[in-house]
């Protein structure tokens, strides 16, 4: 039993401290599937399992994560506020071929991060930047103008 | 009874970006960003409390979670934060007027025992009684100073209270806080 509430609590804290993280600019995996690999890379699963490393606790504590992961899934489908508590929403880093400062001060994104999604996109100068969308996983959607 | 027809209409509630035909649907939420922001300045604030907390022992194994209670002829050193799960140590010195006919007689309540989770005494007492709600622990002395340790480790959070007595000397009760 304490094993499925340290568990519990591990996957909120974890979330928690993930999602207060900043968005990391050209990342490939979303803050969501970070605390996944946090949890079980063994940071909060220490705490978890304590001195108890039978299979069967730490059977529990990866059933009581898994539990946790589906049931917050579900509550994001549920509600696009919970998502977007979860997850954080797109933000539009470069509006109409405007760099958005608030954006870029409040990501801690630098114009070399920029730069690099529009190289990756076949853009080769920011000003040539139409729209840029940080996503929710951290990558920069580059479009062009037109 | 045949099949109702649907009649709300289908939209795209996405928030979009740009006009007409190259609008982009992005979803964007800046309102709610911006109430994000506000949020993640105030709990890095908070974690900065928790932590300096920490490096002072408010929450365990640092200078403000040392106590220290004192009769005639008895110190205890104990933490007054602890932690579930992690070892602690309460001391306790006796004075000369602790020794009659050279042995100790010293009255520890079950609480040391169960909740704050007793481990070992050192050194080893003579002879262990249990009764009135606690052991008595009998130890071979000759002069003071003479010191026993407690090692504990507490099971599990909350407050738990204590009593610690010296034969002929005033007890000394006490409380832990055991934090997760």
């Amino acid at each position: 039993m304490p094993t499925i509430l340290h568990a519990v609590a591990g996957y909120f804290i974890l979330l928690f401290l993930v999602r207060v993280l900043k968005r990391r600019a050209g990342s490939q995996m979303t803050l969501f599937e970070f605390v996944l690999v946090f949890l079980m890379g063994g940071i909060i699963i220490l705490s978890t399992v304590g001195n108890d490393r039978s299979v069967t606790n730490c059977t529990c504590a990866v059933m009581a994560v898994g539990l946790m992961h589906r049931g917050v899934a579900w509550a994001k489908s549920k509600s696009p506020r919970i998502g977007a508590i979860v997850d954080g929403t797109p933000l539009v880093v470069i509006r109409d071929g405007v760099i958005q400062e608030e954006v870029m001060r409040g990501m801690k994104l630098r114009t070399e991060d920029l730069e690099a999604a529009g190289r990756s996109s076949g853009v080769t100068r920011v000003e040539d930047i139409g729209y840029a969308v940080l996503e929710r996983n951290g990558r920069i959607s580059v479009f062009g103008k037109s | 009874m045949g099949a109702q027809p649907f009649t709300s209409p289908v939209e795209d509630s996405v928030p979009k970006v740009g006009e007409g035909e190259k609008a982009i649907a992005v979803g964007e939420n800046l309102e709610f960003q911006r109430k994000w922001w506000r949020f993640e300045r105030v709990v890095w604030a908070v974690f900065l409390v928790i932590l300096v907390c920490d490096v002072m022992g408010l929450l365990g194994r640092g200078w403000l979670a040392k106590a220290k209670a004192t009769t005639p002829e008895l110190t205890l050193d104990y933490e007054r934060v602890a932690r579930a799960g992690t070892p602690s140590v309460m001391t306790l010195t006796f004075g000369d007027g602790a020794i009659h006919e050279g042995k100790i007689r010293v009255y520890v309540s079950d609480s040391v025992v169960k909740p704050l989770g007793a481990q070992r005494i050192a050194p080893q007492p003579a002879m262990s009684m249990v009764g009135d709600g606690g052991i008595t622990y009998t130890f071979d002395a000759s002069r003071a100073p003479a010191v026993v340790q407690i090692a504990l480790e507490p099971s599990f959070p909350g407050v738990h209270d204590f009593t610690v007595k010296v034969e002929g000397d005033q007890e000394i009760d006490g409380k832990v806080l055991v934090v997760p």
